[in-house]
């Protein structure tokens, strides 16, 4: 299963419709994500930063911190500009513009990081 | 002013998210095909992707103060040619024709990139905007006195003669005071004209009986050349 973790519902189901409404689930808030993940690991997870309650960084430090959980790819999906950042060490995989991504890039990310 | 610059930013980063999500729709939205629905899909998308740009233009106008824009050697050309494939689309759409000459050495101005880009871009979509069916805009881009000269010219309604006169002082200091040529807020010049000063470049622009030419000039880099 594919997390698509984004406050915004109708861009979650954009990402959810690009990768495979079947194969994805959306969590409005990063919370309800990491409740979720104790029960389900998943294979990618799209992260927004900007998050109601914690945010995408409190939420890359806690996945960070638990072994099994650090190992997940994360695609972080932001309209704030943090393409200079190495975010490597938290899993980050890649840094996707929300403004700029297209549907096929972000199938053609799904098949490049959960292979 | 400082409370003016927290508006602007909140207002742009307000409207960034609903922008973005229209664009990302029209993008995974399946319209039954068609050469007409297609249509629709890309201008659809072609618009939101304008006012992003104009939203994250109106960001940075709120950041120059901070001076987080780095001067730097930058090819005009490469800024140029990325400018006119990227409105490509919109002149071919608009049936507009872009009349583009490079008469300089490919010389590296001092500038910041990003800003270039936007002025470069701000004055194109203006020339296409304001030139008539079956006519041209122009971009030419000219080395003269150490300074490189982009000149973007269209063949619409000459510019008003007290808006020729704001520009000649210097710069458009508000885009409400440019509510010039028909269908215009003049909020592109306003930025193009913010970006300009902000990277000491000579900003400007020309009346013609049968249009207007808006130019920008850089000094040449002495930092790095091309040749």
């Amino acid at each position: 299963m594919i997390f698509v973790i984004d406050d915004d519902e109708i861009m979650a189901e954009c990402i959810s419709r690009a990768v495979s409404p079947e194969k994805t689930r959306i969590f409005g808030n990063a919370i309800d994500a990491m409740s979720a993940i104790d029960e389900e690991l998943p294979k990618l997870i799209f992260l927004d930063i900007l998050l109601d309650g914690p945010d995408g960084f409190t939420f890359l430090n806690e996945l960070a911190s638990y072994s099994d959980t650090a190992k997940i790819p994360i695609i972080i999906v932001s309209s704030i500009d943090i393409s200079g950042k190495d975010l490597s060490s938290y899993g980050v995989v890649k840094i996707v513009n929300k403004e700029k991504m297209t549907p096929a890039e972000i199938k053609s990310y799904v098949n490049e990081f959960t292979k | 002013m400082e409370q003016e610059v927290n508006s602007i930013l909140l207002a742009a980063h307000e409207l960034k998210a609903p922008l973005a999500v229209l664009r990302q729709l029209a993008l995974s939205f399946e319209f039954e095909k068609s050469a007409e629905n297609e249509h629709i899909r890309s201008e659809m998308i072609s618009v939101s992707e304008r006012a992003i740009k104009q939203v994250n233009d109106l960001t940075k106008v709120a950041r120059l103060e901070d001076g987080l824009f780095e001067m730097e050697p930058v090819s005009v050309r490469a800024v140029c040619d990325d400018v006119t494939h990227e409105l490509s689309y919109l002149f071919r759409y608009n049936k507009r024709d872009l009349y583009i000459k490079y008469k300089n050495k490919s010389r590296l101005v001092t500038a910041n990139r990003e800003l270039l880009h936007s002025v470069v871009y701000n004055f194109l979509l203006n020339a296409m905007h304001y030139s008539g069916k079956d006519t041209r805009s122009e971009l030419i881009v000219n080395e003269k006195r150490g300074k490189v000269r982009i000149d973007i010219r269209d063949y619409g309604p000459s510019l008003p003669n007290d808006v020729w006169r704001e520009i000649k002082r210097g710069w458009v200091e508000k885009p409400t005071s440019i509510a010039m040529r028909p269908g215009s807020s003049g909020l592109g010049l306003y930025i193009a004209s913010k970006f300009s000063r902000y990277m000491n470049a000579n900003v400007g622009a020309i009346r013609h009986r049968d249009g207007t030419s808006f130019f920008v000039e850089l000094p040449i880099s002495t930092q790095a050349r091309l040749f």
